[in-house]
C-alpha cells in the first residue's frame, strides 16, 4: 500500500507538526503565565517533618512555594493529591511547589527547599511484602479472579502437565512530550491546557475537585507528543496540582514535567510474578490452564492489570482458573500502560503454550490451531467476529514458517543462529458513548467536531475520512476540531476506545447532514431537485443528484441555508451485548543471536492482525508497527530500575532506561487481515494495544528456538543467554 | 541548573589563563556531556570558556604516529582514511559510541573526560562518592549490574564510559597536555586515575590544564586492531563489556599483544595477564582460549555483575579469533 491509496491519506495534521505550526500544550502562550518546578521526597516512606522555604523565597522571581502546610485541601475518591498531608508514600512524591516568574527561576527555587523528614521503614519490592497479597476489586475492567469447569481434577488427570513462572519487569510509558499542564483562571472560570487522553474526564474531575459547575472549566488538547496510558487518570493528581496552584496565587501557572519525574509521578507498567500451569492431552489439546499473577501496587491506590484475559478467552479450554492478587510497596502507582494486563499475561501464556508445543513434538503454530476457541467460553457468548485463524494462515505465509526446521539452533549463519517463534495475540473490543457534529458550510467545506484526542496515532485523519467519506468531498474540504471541552463529547483516547467509539456518531451526524441537504434540495424551488423524493437524492463528488437532476452542494446550502448545515449525533454501544468481542492477531518473529556473546537482535516481525473494518490501512500499520515495538522493548530493553535498600528508581532518564533506537528495528511485515463484524455499530475493533500483545513471547519463543534457552523473565538481557 | 558566564577563549593561551586563575572554570568544546551534568547539577561551574573554536582540530599524518587534535570532532576521527586504515580499532571504537549526531558534536578530547554513567552519579539525591564525597556509594551494595571487575575501590565502582579511551590504551596512545606550567606528554592509560579515595578526581589533569593532542603511533599491530562492543542495545548506548586488541605477529607468532577492556574497569583496563600469556605464542585457537581465559585475572565482581567476568572472557576470544584469522 502506498500514501496515495484512496483509503490511506497521510495523517491531515503532519505538515502542521512537521513545520512545527501545531502547538503543544505547553507552547500555548497565556498572558502573566508563572511557572512551577516540583520538589519531591528522596525518600520511600516517612513524613515531612519540616519545610523550610526561606532561601527558596529569596530567589528571584520566586512567587511562593506551596507545600502541605499552605497548599489548598483538595480531595477526590480513589485519587492521592500530594501536599494535602505530610505523608510520604513512595520516593519521587511532590513535597512542595516552587513558583516563579521564569522555569529557571522556578527550579532554582525548588532546588534550595530543605526538607526533612521522619523517614519510615519501606516495603521496596514485592518481596519485601509483609503483608500477605490481597485480590483487588477489579483486574482492570475485569473480575479479580475466574472459574470454569473443575481445574485441580483436570490438571491431576492430564496427560501432560507444565507448571512454570514468568516475570515480567516495571516498565514507564514515556511518550516523547512531557506532561504539562497550564491552568488560568479568570474568576470562577478556567481554562487548562494540558496533555489529556481524556479531556472530558479530566474536566469533570477538575470541577468536582474545585466545586465548579463543568460548564465553567474547559480543557484544551489539541495535540499530543504520545500517551501510552499515561495522559489519563495517571495524570490526574500532577495535573489538579497545576490547577490549584493557579488558584491559590491567582495567576496563570505553567507546570511541566521533567523526563525524571516522568518515572514516577505519572504511572508504570507494574511488574508481575506470573504462575502458569497447563494440562493437556499428548495431541496437544489443552485441558486445564491456571493463570495466577501477584503484581506490584501502591500503598495509596489499588490497581491490578487483566493479566488473565488471555488466558481466560483465547484458547479452548474445559477447566480454566485465573487470578490477579497485590501486594502493597512503596513505589509509585501503578496504570494502562501499552496493551495492561494482555501484554505482559500474553507473555507467560504464550511461552508457556511454545514449551507444551516443544515437550509434545508439536509446531507451535499447528498446537494454536487445535486450541482454537470457536466462542468465548469465558462468557459463554458467540465471537461477534474472530479472524483469528485467517492472521495465523495470512502471516505464516507470508512469514514462511512452513519452512520451519522443528529442532532447536538449526538455523545457523556463521556463528549467529536464528530462531523462529510466534504467538497469538487477542485485545478485548471496548467502546463508550460518543458525540459529534458534522457541518457543511455555505462554500462546501465541511467542519467535524468531537471532544476526542489525538494522541500522534491519526485521529484527525479518520475523523475526516469519515465525513469526507459519506459526504462524498474530497478530504482537503474538510476540517477537524478536537481536544476540547467545548465540543460535542467525545470518548477518552485509551485502551483502543475512540476509533471503536467516535465512528458511529460522526457517521450518523454525516448521514443526518445528507439527509437534511436532500430534504433542503426537495423543498427549495430555486434547486433543479426541488420536487423529486429527497430519500433518492445521492450526494458524491461534490454534487446532489437525482433522476438526471444535479446541484453543486455549495450552490445549494449558500442559496438555502447560509449559517450552513450542521447535525450532532450520539452514539452509545448496546449496554448489554449479546457478543464477545476481540481483535486478533498472530506475530511471528525471527531473531539472531549470538550465542556466545548473549546478543540478540529481532531481524524479522510478520504480524497479521483482524480487528473489524480498517478505516485508513496506511495509519493502520503504523500503528501497528508502534504496538510490536512496544513489544520489542517489553522483551529486550526497557526495565525501571529500582534500588531496593534505597526505594528509587535509578534508571530515571533515557540513556539509562533503554528504549530501542532505529538500529534495533527489525523489518516489519504487517497484513490487515479483512473481518466485517455486523454486531458492532461501525464495525470498528480498535488496534493500538494489539501490536504489543504476544510479540514478547514470540521474540522469546524465537530465543528459544535459536538457542535453546527458555527466557522467563523479561527483559532478556545478554547475560541471560549465557551458561548458568 | 546554576548560571554561569560565558566566555570563548581567543587563543590557547587565553584559555589556560583563563581557566588556572579561576578554579570555578569549565572548558567546554562540544558540550555533549557537560549539557547533561550541568542540567542534572552536577557541574556547576561560574565560568565556562568556550575553546570549540581554537585551532586544535587537525588530523596529521607523520611517518611514525597519527596526531589527534583534542577539538577534533568524533565523526572527523572515525571517518579519516589513515586512521581507518592505520588504526581501525580507533575508528571502530568511535563508530561503537553515542549516535551520528553525538559525534558529529563531540570531541576527542572531551569524550576522555565525559564522566561515567553510573546511575547513582548520574541520578539526584543518590548516594555517590564522587558527585558528592563523603555520601557513600549507592552502587557497591545495590544496582550494579554494570559497574567495574577491576579497579573499584571501597569508595567506587563507576565504570569509565569511554569507547574512543579504550582502543587508545590497547594503541598505545599518549595524550598531550598544556596548562600555566607548560606541557607534559602521557600514556592515555595513566591520563586516568583510579577511584581509591577520591573518586572524584578521574584523571590527572591539573586545573586550567588542557588536552591539545592525542598521539597514537603507527604500528603493524595498529593496522590490524580491532574494537568490539557487547551491548544492551543496537546502538547509542554503552558497552556492558568490551574489548580492543592490537597484535603484533611475526611468522605466525605473537610478539606481543596489547588488549584493553572497556565496561569492566574503573578506568580503561589493560589485561597485562592476557597480554602476557599471548606473547610468544602460536597464532591458533588453543593460543587464544589459553589467553582470554585470563582475561579476567584479578576481577572482583559485585553482587550484580559476576557475567562480566565470563562475558569478557568470551569477547577477548573473539576478538583474538577474528584479528587472528586476518592475519
Amino acid at each position: 500500500m502506498t500514501a496515495s491509496d484512496e483509503r490511506s491519506p497521510p495523517r491531515i495534521e503532519a505538515a502542521l507538526k512537521v513545520t512545527g505550526a501545531a502547538r503543544y500544550a505547553t507552547e500555548t502562550p497565556v498572558e502573566g503565565v508563572l511557572h512551577a518546578a516540583l520538589v519531591v521526597a528522596p525518600i520511600a516512606s516517612g513524613r515531612v517533618r519540616e519545610i523550610d522555604d526561606r532561601q527558596a523565597r529569596a530567589v528571584a522571581g520566586v512567587v511562593a512555594v506551596l507545600s502541605h502546610e499552605n497548599a489548598p485541601r483538595i480531595a477526590r475518591e480513589g485519587v492521592f493529591i500530594a501536599l494535602q498531608t505530610p505523608v510520604v508514600h513512595f520516593a519521587g512524591q511532590v513535597v512542595a511547589i516552587v513558583v516563579a516568574e521564569t522555569l529557571m527561576q522556578a527550579r532554582r527555587g525548588a532546588a534550595v527547599v530543605k526538607v526533612s523528614y521522619e523517614e519510615l521503614p519501606a516495603v521496596t519490592a514485592i518481596g519485601q511484602a509483609v503483608d500477605p497479597p490481597f485480590a483487588p476489586r477489579t483486574a482492570g475492567r475485569t473480575a479479580t479472579d475466574s472459574r470454569r469447569g473443575d481445574p485441580e481434577s483436570a490438571l491431576r488427570d492430564a496427560e501432560v502437565t507444565l507448571e512454570r513462572r514468568y516475570t515480567t519487569s516495571t516498565n514507564n510509558h514515556l511518550p516523547l512530550e512531557p506532561h504539562a499542564v497550564i491552568a488560568a483562571w479568570q474568576g470562577d472560570e478556567l481554562i487548562v491546557h494540558t496533555t489529556s487522553q481524556a479531556v472530558f474526564a479530566h474536566r469533570l474531575a477538575i470541577a468536582e475537585c474545585f466545586g465548579l459547575a463543568v460548564d465553567r472549566v474547559r480543557v484544551v488538547s489539541k495535540y499530543l507528543g504520545g500517551g501510552f496510558g499515561t495522559k489519563g487518570g495517571a495524570w490526574l493528581p500532577v495535573l489538579l496540582l497545576g490547577v490549584m496552584t493557579a488558584r491559590q496565587i491567582g495567576r496563570p501557572v505553567k507546570l511541566e514535567l521533567t523526563r525524571a519525574q516522568m518515572f514516577t509521578l505519572v504511572g508504570r507498567r507494574q511488574e508481575t510474578i506470573q504462575q502458569l500451569t497447563l494440562g493437556a492431552t499428548r495431541d496437544g489439546r489443552l485441558t486445564a490452564i491456571v493463570h495466577d499473577t501477584l503484581a506490584q501496587t501502591s500503598t495509596y491506590g489499588d490497581y491490578a492489570d487483566p493479566v488473565g484475559t488471555p488466558a481466560r478467552v483465547l484458547y479452548a479450554c474445559a477447566n480454566v482458573a485465573t487470578s490477579h492478587r497485590l501486594v502493597r510497596v512503596n513505589a509509585p502507582q501503578p496504570n494502562p500502560m501499552r496493551a495492561p494486563g494482555e501484554g505482559p499475561g500474553s507473555f507467560a501464556l504464550e511461552s508457556a503454550l511454545d514449551e507444551l508445543a516443544h515437550a509434545l513434538g508439536i509446531d507451535p503454530l499447528e498446537l494454536r490451531l487445535r486450541n482454537f476457541a470457536d466462542h468465548d467460553q469465558h462468557t459463554g457468548l458467540p465471537w461477534s467476529s474472530n479472524g483469528l485463524l485467517e492472521c495465523y494462515r495470512v502471516a505464516a505465509r507470508s512469514f514462511g514458517w512452513e519452512k520451519r526446521p522443528r529442532e532447536i539452533a538449526a538455523l545457523r549463519d556463521g556463528r549467529h543462529r536464528l530462531g523462529w517463534g510466534m504467538a497469538s495475540a487477542c485485545y478485548p473490543v471496548y467502546r463508550m458513548a460518543s458525540e459529534a457534529a458534522v457541518r457543511v458550510a455555505p462554500d462546501g467545506s465541511v467542519k467535524v467536531r468531537c471532544g476526542t484526542q489525538d494522541m500522534g496515532t491519526g485521529t484527525y485523519t479518520v475523523l475526516a475520512q469519515l465525513a469526507a467519506s459519506i459526504l462524498g468531498i474530497p478530504l482537503a474540504r474538510v476540517a477537524v476540531e478536537l481536544g476540547d471541552t467545548t465540543l460535542p463529547e467525545g470518548p477518552y483516547s485509551g485502551g483502543s476506545i475512540a476509533t471503536a467509539s467516535f465512528t458511529p456518531a460522526v457517521e450518523e451526524a454525516a448521514r443526518q447532514v445528507c439527509r437534511r441537504l436532500a430534504e433542503l434540495a426537495a423543498d427549495d424551488p430555486d434547486s433543479p431537485l426541488h420536487g423529486l423524493a429527497a430519500d433518492r437524492i445521492t450526494i458524491a463528488d461534490g454534487y446532489l443528484r437525482s433522476e438526471n437532476q444535479s446541484e453543486i452542494l455549495a450552490d445549494l446550502v449558500a442559496r438555502a441555508a447560509p449559517e450552513g448545515v450542521e447535525a450532532v449525533a450520539r452514539a452509545a454501544p448496546e449496554e448489554k451485548s449479546r457478543h464477545s468481542s476481540y481483535g486478533y492477531g498472530a506475530v511471528f518473529a525471527e531473531v539472531r543471536v549470538d550465542p556466545e556473546l548473549g546478543e540478540v537482535r529481532v531481524t524479522r516481525l510478520t504480524a497479521a492482525y483482524a480487528t473489524g473494518r480498517i478505516l485508513n490501512p496506511l495509519l493502520a500499520r503504523s500503528q501497528f508497527i508502534g504496538g510490536l515495538v512496544g513489544g520489542i522493548c517489553m522483551a529486550l530493553h526497557e526495565d525501571t530500575v529500582m534500588d531496593e535498600r534505597l526505594g528509587r528508581v535509578v534508571s530515571d532518564n533515557l540513556a539509562d532506561y533503554l528504549i530501542p533506537v532505529h538500529a534495533d528495528m527489525p523489518r516489519f511485515d504487517i497484513h490487515l487481515v479483512d473481518e466485517d463484524d455486523p454486531h458492532l455499530g461501525g464495525g470498528i475493533k480498535g488496534i493500538g494495544m494489539l501490536g504489543t500483545v504476544g510479540t514478547a513471547a514470540a521474540i522469546a519463543n524465537a530465543v528459544f528456538h535459536a538457542t535453546g534457552r527458555r527466557i522467563r523473565d523479561l527483559p532478556i538481557r545478554l547475560e541471560r543467554l549465557l551458561p548458568d | 541548573m546554576q548560571p554561569f558566564a560565558y566566555r570563548r577563549a581567543a587563543d590557547e593561551r587565553d584559555a589556560i589563563t583563563t581557566a588556572t586563575a579561576q578554579p570555578g572554570a569549565r572548558f567546554i568544546a562540544g558540550g555533549t556531556d557537560f549539557m547533561q551534568l550541568w542540567k542534572a547539577g552536577l557541574s556547576a561551574p561560574d565560568l565556562v570558556i568556550d575553546i570549540s573554536r581554537l585551532p586544535l582540530d587537525a588530523v596529521t599524518v607523520r611517518p611514525d604516529r597519527i596526531v589527534i587534535g583534542a577539538l577534533s570532532r568524533m565523526s572527523e576521527v572515525a571517518d579519516h582514511p589513515a586512521i581507518r586504515r592505520d588504526c581501525p580499532a580507533l575508528a571502530d571504537s568511535i563508530l561503537a559510541s553515542a549516535s551520528p549526531q553525538v559525534r558529529n558534536v563531540a570531541t576527542i578530547g572531551g569524550n576522555l573526560l565525559q564522566r561515567t554513567r553510573c546511575v547513582y552519579f548520574r541520578g539526584a539525591a543518590l548516594p555517590c562518592n564522587k558527585r558528592l564525597p563523603g555520601s557513600g556509594c549507592g552502587a557497591l551494595d545495590g544496582e550494579n549490574r554494570l559497574h567495574a571487575i577491576f579497579g573499584a575501590s571501597g569508595q567506587c565502582a563507576a565504570t569509565h564510559p569511554s569507547d574512543l579511551a579504550v582502543a587508545l590504551v590497547a594503541l598505545a596512545a599518549t595524550v598531550r597536555l598544556r596548562g600555566s606550567s607548560g606541557e607534559r606528554v602521557l600514556p592515555v592509560a595513566d591520563f586516568f586515575q583510579l577511584p581509591g579515595e577520591h573518586p572524584e578526581r578521574e584523571t590527572v589533569l591539573g586545573g586550567g590544564e588542557l588536552i591539545v593532542e592525542i598521539e597514537v603511533p603507527r604500528s603493524a599491530a595498529a593496522a590490524r586492531s580491532r574494537y568490539f562492543k557487547l551491548r544492551d542495545r543496537a546502538s547509542f548506548e554503552f558497552a556492558v563489556v568490551s574489548a580492543a586488541i592490537a597484535l603484533d605477529i611475526e611468522d605466525g607468532t605473537i610478539r606481543s599483544a596489547r588488549i584493553a577492556a572497556g565496561g569492566v574497569g574503573t578506568k580503561p583496563w589493560r589485561l597485562h595477564d592476557c597480554e602476557a600469556a599471548l606473547a610468544g605464542a602460536r597464532l591458533g585457537e588453543a593460543s587464544f582460549r589459553h589467553a582470554a581465559e585470563r582475561a579476567a585475572e584479578g576481577a572482583r565482581p559485585l553482587s550484580r555483575n559476576g557475567f562480566k567476568i565470563e562475558l569478557l572472557k568470551r569477547i577477548v576470544r573473539r576478538a583474538l579469533e577474528t584479528v587472528g584469522e586476518v592475519a
